[in-house]
């Protein structure tokens, strides 16, 4: 892996002594949200953005370096120039009056955020979205239903894709906006999940109001933007950020072979092998990362990036067939009074917040298949279609 | 060790990369394959000349001192050709165990020969069980005075029909030790076995009080180290043979057309050729890190190592028999080169010891460091 230069190394750690406590991992002072405020104003937010974008212009294996000296001490903040789906979209396609309008709010964390795309009937086949943006003078109305919002009861903005055109293909007819989700069109119910939680909300939105400023890239090439934020969101969830749960910054992996100590089952050969390949899985894909991340600050894409969602799925699914075997019947129990055993069972449920969320194992095999090994697209009857007559509106 | 810079290490995979392509392709192996020796002596020659026989032998005893890192990599393109002959048994586990052993005459004797190619060495190491751990050794060595003689048999032994010396490891009252035995020797036989893989020679070879010169502090540990490092060359030489297998599938399921599209346009297959490349990429990972940490004796050595062991041995078998699948009724065909990969597959998945053991010996590494 590229190191970066020293010199950036020696500035960063000067920085983190200053601000951060390593023993204890807090902030020296104030609040977390303090510092994250200091680490945008410091420009370590954004390395690689350029001086006048709020980063600090530095090439790839520089950044690379703050992010690595930041998670040494596991400070928080630096290195949303790869992680923070907002910004980086923004950024992209933005102009430059939102740019300076939403991004330090967002890169400071000032603000918070949430993702409109999924409907109803548009999950896997997004661009069948039927939200619908009118425009009203200066501002679009938007009508419609939206699904597996995450964090919609606390968000500031929303980043929504709506229907601004029906007489073209449906890929073409999409928009893509920055709402301001503290509005009285908007009302957000939570949905009740498989593990018990209510991480994700269904949006209805009844004539709510978003400027026309607000539109990120031009209209019609929403579908354009969305693909870039998808792709930070894919990248996230690859490293593992479906493991944290909300609110969490611990990591949430915890030890098979502590596990099986536990159950007496350590010694027994099988549930060995088990663990092994479970284990293998996740370091396999630690590695993988760790190579993908070397080559791309050596100045090369690596197709290796698109891979680390559909392995992680792998890997959290394995994981808590794994924890089921070692415990046995024990796993048909559930409460505070069995502790483990309702673990692995809400490990088994939120396993598909992985393997569905996101993009689908089955639709990332898809992309993996077609954008990676260039293998042909699927047919798709209603691609060229106005949308008006697609199924998706007709039935 | 030398330090190699990138350069000079991108310098020779490339040309070893060009020297396979020109004397070792799919041709050149059949004909190989259908021969006596199971290897090709001009390309053997030509290997030697690159430096890429002596690549881990150091530059005192006439090699390049390169290190785990070289090696893994120069594998990954011997795998991709599925290279026969003798390089892993000679070039890398004779080598590395006399290196690593004390005995300062015989590595003046064996190493500047081995580095150059004229001799060819092999290891004899497990017998008839094929663990490939002390207690599959199936010889043992009696002394008398300085001299010593071996009983009992080996197995699997490659390449021990073109060896020029063999080095035995042997069961002695202090434990293992190894033995440089002379193949013609009275009391020495060596009985080839057929194998499925032909590109692969393996041979049983039986002692009967056969006589053997001890090559001093090759004991339990250097047998460890040097089969550690082979390993990790294996390792390559599975991530390399599963990537271009892939690779070969990929362009066939780009052209071959069924109900009017090519069939990689089909889920059923598409879905199949993205779990793969999972296995690819994680095998090239594996592969790589295991060399990284075995170069540095890095404390997560023994982690990585018995990981890219079965990771890489499992993810080509996986690759090698779905590739089969995914062509269909061509790759059912001896003429295609298919069957080939899934042969080297199933050969390399046994070789130094099988993924089952490997998986048990990392959970007990993780143990240890945790």
């Amino acid at each position: 892996m590229t190191n970066g230069s020293g010199d950036i190394r020696g500035e960063v750690r000067a920085w983190l002594a200053a601000h951060w406590d390593g023993e204890t991992r807090r902030p020296r002072d104030g609040q977390t949200a303090d510092f994250i405020a200091k680490v945008f104003e410091a420009g370590w937010a954004v390395p690689s953005w350029p001086e006048p974008w709020w980063g600090r212009g530095l090439d790839k294996a520089d950044a690379s370096a703050v992010i690595s000296e930041f998670r040494k001490v596991r400070a928080p903040g630096a290195g949303q120039d790869r992680t923070n789906i907002t910004a980086n979209t923004v950024m992209n396609f933005g102009s430059d009056a939102l740019k300076r309008k939403v991004v330090p709010d967002f890169l400071s964390g000032r603000v918070h955020q949430c993702l409109l795309y999924s409907e109803p009937g548009a999950g896997s086949d997004l661009a069948a979205i039927r939200t619908r943006a009118e425009r009203e003078g200066d501002e679009y109305v938007i009508n419609g239903q939206k699904i597996w919002t995450s964090g919609a009861v606390t968000a500031d903005y929303g980043l929504l894709i709506a229907r601004t055109d029906w007489d073209v293909p449906k890929h073409e007819g999409i928009s893509f906006f920055l709402i301001e989700m503290r509005q009285p069109g908007i009302e957000v119910r939570p949905i009740n999940q498989i593990t018990g939680d209510s991480h994700f909300n269904e949006v209805f939105l009844d004539n709510a109001r978003v400027p026309a400023e607000n539109m990120v890239g031009v209209e019609g090439q929403g579908w354009k933007v969305l693909q870039t934020a998808l792709a930070v969101e894919r990248l996230v969830m690859g490293e593992g950020a479906g493991e944290r749960r909300q609110g969490s910054q611990k990591s949430n992996v915890v030890s098979l072979i502590d596990i099986a100590r536990d159950a007496g089952k350590l010694g027994d050969s099988l549930t060995r092998q088990r663990i092994a390949q479970a284990m293998a899985y996740r370091q396999l894909n630690t590695l993988n990362m760790m190579r993908a991340k070397a080559e791309m600050a050596g100045g090369s894409s690596s197709p290796i990036m698109s891979l680390g969602k559909l392995a992680m799925s792998r890997i959290l699914h394995e994981d808590a067939r794994v924890m089921t075997s070692i415990l046995g019947a024990a796993s048909m129990l559930d409460g505070a009074d069995h502790a483990r055993a309702a673990d692995v069972n809400y490990r088994t449920a939120n396993a598909y917040m992985t393997s569905i969320g996101g993009g689908t194992d089955q639709i990332q095999r898809n992309i993996i298949g077609e954008r990676v090994l260039g293998l042909p697209r699927e047919t798709e009857v209603d691609r060229n279609l106005p949308f008006r007559e697609s199924r998706a509106v007709t039935g | 060790m030398t330090a190699i810079s990138a350069e000079e290490r991108a310098a020779i995979r490339e040309s070893f990369a060009r020297l396979l392509a020109d004397q070792c392709s799919e041709e050149d192996v059949r004909r190989t394959m259908a021969s006596d020796e199971g290897y090709d002596p001009a390309l053997w020659r030509a290997m030697a000349d690159m430096g890429i026989i002596g690549l881990v032998v150091d530059g005192e005893h006439g090699g390049i001192g390169a290190g785990a890192v070289e090696l893994e990599m120069i594998m990954e393109e011997a795998g991709a050709h599925l290279l026969p002959g003798p390089l892993l048994s000679s070039a890398v586990l004779a080598a590395a165990l006399v290196a690593a052993s004390d005995d300062v005459g015989a590595k003046a004797r064996l190493l500047p020969e081995i580095a150059s190619g004229e001799l060819k060495a092999t290891v004899a190491l497990t017998g008839d069980t094929g663990s490939w751990t002390r207690e599959g050794v199936m010889v043992r060595a009696e002394f008398d005075g300085d001299r010593a003689r071996l009983f009992g048999s080996a197995s699997y032994v490659t390449a021990a029909n073109v060896a020029d010396t063999l080095l035995v490891v042997a069961t002695t009252a202090e434990g293992l030790a190894t033995f440089v035995v002379d193949p013609a020797a009275p009391g020495v036989g060596i009985e080839a076995l057929e194998s499925w893989d032909l590109t692969q020679r393996l041979s049983r070879v039986t002692f009967d009080a056969a006589a053997a010169v001890p090559v001093l502090g090759a004991g339990e540990r250097a047998i460890e180290h040097a089969l550690a490092l082979a390993r990790v060359a294996l390792a390559g030489e599975q991530a390399g043979a599963a990537r271009r297998i892939f690779d070969i599938t990929i362009e066939y399921l780009k052209t071959r057309v069924q109900f009017g599209r090519p069939i990689g346009g089909f889920q059923a297959i598409k879905h199949m050729a993205a779990d793969l490349l999972i296995e690819v990429e994680s095998a090239t990972s594996a592969a790589r890190a295991a060399a990284q940490a075995f170069a540095e004796d890095a404390p997560d050595r023994e982690i990585l190592v018995n990981l890219a062991s079965f990771a890489c041995a499992d993810a080509f078998s996986e690759v090698a028999a779905a590739a089969i699948q995914m062509h269909g009724g061509i790759a059912f065909t001896w003429e295609h080169p298919a069957h080939l990969y899934l042969r080297r597959a199933r050969a390399d998945a046994q070789l130094f010891g099988n993924s089952d053991l490997y998986r048990e010996r990392y959970v007990a590494a993780l143990e240890k460091a945790a």
